[in-house]
């Protein structure tokens, strides 16, 4: 409180500490150019400067307002009830050593638990507890409480080498500094935290989700993620490859915001991806996933869905646990899927999401998405599902799906939700396959289906298209072997339909290496003995394998 | 995504690693050294079973000759498992080394029992 046209009292505090209480402050008499200087320190915009800045601003005019030799701040670490240095002039040490001082204890501490200012004229003979004061010869200080609406948040302190005796309208400076500064302090503090928080909540979300998709042949998928403007949220969608050339893709909605709704959603995704690929279908794997969110101390809620596709016979598997039904767009027109919802994750103790079986036809696209992407306030949610409908309608890719959704869905300036979006394309089988591979023995398994896939276009028989599949992923092989190259290395395979004959060309542009022993020469012995014809061309830039087998069922 | 799975039992001193996916050039490699890594000291003997392998290349085949001649190192016994009318028996079939290669038909006939 003050009084400005009381003189200043001072009061000494318990004998031996040295110590004297200054109250009440008179403001008036604070230079007002100094003032001015003061004040200006309190903008918004210089608060935005990050804490670290603002105080060293702060602290620079407070010196030479004051003429003192050292200026610093304490800031209260509520937890541990202690002050601890965050800025200093002519007193860095303070805070490279990180001071501490107990609330309650020597000049600081009792400053900021009676909160009033104290003068100490001679420091040797004072109650002193931070030895930097004396060490840096420190002889007279002046501190007082920074306190916003009520709350003390910590403390301001000058100091001078030679003795000074602080007089009020020193005392009237440095509590204007102090009460400009405190608001500013906690504004900036509050800003930085919530930066962080947001920073790392985002960072933990792109660790969250998928780096890339997996890259099958023959089945292209596609994601979108957009975290809502001001916060990430808890959704996540996933592409996770099965065995046997299956594909599930999954997507999910953890209720809440922030970075605990990041974390689930973290877990669940983890979860869900795990139990995928021990193989589970989609019922069983949401409701493994379910069980292990019932066991969460958190105790989430969310909603998921999950599909299983498999390339050989284009069928697909679906459950979803309270997520919205999934889309479908292609040559046979739009449609929303009718699927009986689960309980979301989390609701009931046996929630069980009924599993669904469909064919995706060639060409089409099934698209899952959260609810960030189609809902808007006060609009029905079967008209927000038509509206996407009929923003993907004419998609022919699960990437072109997933664009046309976020052209037509989502603001320039984003939306208040998160947006997770993840669409599989069961592609065309193509009259003649043209791939371009990486030189790498991963893409075997995927070449192999692909070229299946390709010869069950055409009515091949199980046993021949196994041996054309065995005959080229061998070629393949040979290829990965060749290559050679200083850049990433690549190869090719084409495979048409002439004269009632497969034809597979394989082409490296690798150099020729010697067959090791036993190994490659077995390759092309199954590779002569699985074909009708066989053409090797070896050349210096490379080496082009062409193979023939007639068509049948048998 | 792993191509393949072993499971690892062991019988009246018998190691066997039972192999279920597909083996290629991506993971024979992998695979001889996970057999040859499990089987202790003391086994008499490795049973590596392909009844329920989908997929079997050249790869394959060479893991089969790698191992037996790492396990002969060891003083142990390779027996190797492929069913008539499996991929794995195609593969020996179409790289010509039926008749070849000693092979056991069942894992009872692998065993001796």
């Amino acid at each position: 409180m003050s009084q400005p046209e009381t003189p200043v009292e001072l009061r000494p505090l318990p004998p031996g500490t040295g110590q004297i209480v200054l109250s009440p402050s008179v403001p008036a008499e604070a230079p007002a150019d100094l003032v001015r200087d003061l004040y200006r320190l309190s903008d918004p915009a210089l608060s935005e400067l990050g804490l670290d800045q603002f105080l060293d601003e702060l602290l620079n005019r407070v010196r030479d307002a004051l003429g003192v030799d050292t200026a610093a701040i304490l800031l209260l670490d509520r937890e541990a009830k202690q002050l601890v240095a965050r800025a200093a002039k002519g007193l860095e040490e303070e805070v490279e050593q990180g001071v501490r001082i107990p609330i309650g204890k020597g000049f600081a501490g009792r400053i900021a638990a009676e909160r009033v200012a104290i003068f100490i004229a001679d420091v040797d003979h004072a109650d002193i507890l931070n030895p930097i004061l004396r060490e840096k010869r420190i002889r007279s200080l002046l501190g007082v409480p920074l306190i916003v609406e009520g709350d003390l948040i910590g403390v301001m302190h000058v100091g001078s080498l030679t003795p000074r005796v602080f007089d009020a309208e020193d005392l009237a400076l440095l509590e204007v500094a102090a009460a400009r500064a405190a608001p500013g302090i906690e504004r900036a503090r509050l800003y930085t935290a919530l930066e962080r928080e947001h920073r790392v909540a985002v960072l933990l979300q792109r660790s969250l989700l998928p780096r890339g998709l997996p890259d099958v042949v023959g089945v292209p998928v596609a994601a979108r993620y957009l975290s809502a403007r001001d916060e990430v949220g808890g959704d996540w969608y996933d592409v996770i490859e099965l065995p046997e050339g299956r594909l599930g893709i999954a997507i999910g909605d953890v209720v809440g915001h922030g970075l605990g709704a990041a974390a689930l959603m973290g877990q669940l995704r983890t979860a869900l991806r795990a139990y995928a690929q021990e193989g589970h279908g989609p019922s069983r794997t949401l409701e493994l996933v379910d069980c292990f969110v019932q066991t969460m101390p958190q105790q989430p809620m969310a909603t998921a869905a999950y599909a299983q596709f498999d390339p050989q016979s284009g069928k697909l598997a679906l459950a979803t646990a309270g997520h919205l039904p999934p889309a479908i767009v292609g040559p046979l027109g739009p449609r929303s899927l009718r699927v009986t919802p689960g309980a979301p994750l989390g609701a009931f103790p046996y929630g069980a999401a009924p599993e669904q079986e469909l064919t995706l036809q060639s060409g089409e696209v099934i698209v899952m998405y959260t609810d960030g992407l189609i809902e808007r306030r006060g609009e029905p949610l079967e008209l927000a599902i038509d509206k996407l409908l009929e923003l993907i309608r004419e998609a022919s890719s699960a990437e072109e799906a997933c664009q046309l959704a976020f052209d037509g869905l989502v603001p320039p300036e984003g939306l208040d939700d998160d947006v997770a979006i993840v669409a599989l394309q069961n592609a065309p089988v193509p009259n003649a396959l043209r791939l371009a591979l990486a030189a790498d023995p991963k893409v075997l398994a995927h070449v192999r289906r692909a070229v299946r896939r390709w010869l069950s276009e055409y009515g091949t028989g199980a046993e021949r298209s196994g041996e054309i599949a065995l005959a080229v992923s061998e070629a393949c092989a040979n290829a990965i072997e060749h290559a050679y190259a200083p850049g990433p290395a690549s190869f090719e395979l084409q495979a048409e339909v002439i004269d009632r004959d497969a034809v597979f060309t394989v082409r490296d542009w690798g150099r020729w290496r010697p067959a090791r022993r036993g190994n490659r020469g077995r390759g092309l012995r199954i590779i002569d003995a699985a074909m009708d014809d066989v053409r090797l061309e070896t050349t210096p830039t490379g080496t082009t394998i062409v193979m023939r087998r007639r068509l049948g069922a048998g | 995504m792993r191509l393949a799975d072993v499971d690892f039992t062991e019988r009246d001193g018998s190691v066997i690693a039972a192999v279920r996916g597909e083996i290629d050039m991506s993971n024979a490699s992998a695979l001889g050294d996970a057999v040859g890594g499990a089987t202790p000291g003391d086994a008499l003997r490795v049973v590596l079973d392909l009844s329920r392998v989908n997929y079997l290349d050249s790869a394959g085949i060479h893991l089969i000759f790698r191992l037996r001649q790492s396990l002969r190192d060891r003083d142990l016994e390779l027996a190797v498992v492929i069913p008539p009318e499996s991929p794995a028996n195609d593969a020996l079939r179409l790289a010509g080394l039926m008749g070849r290669m000693e092979i056991a038909r069942t894992l009872e006939e692998a065993l001796g029992t």
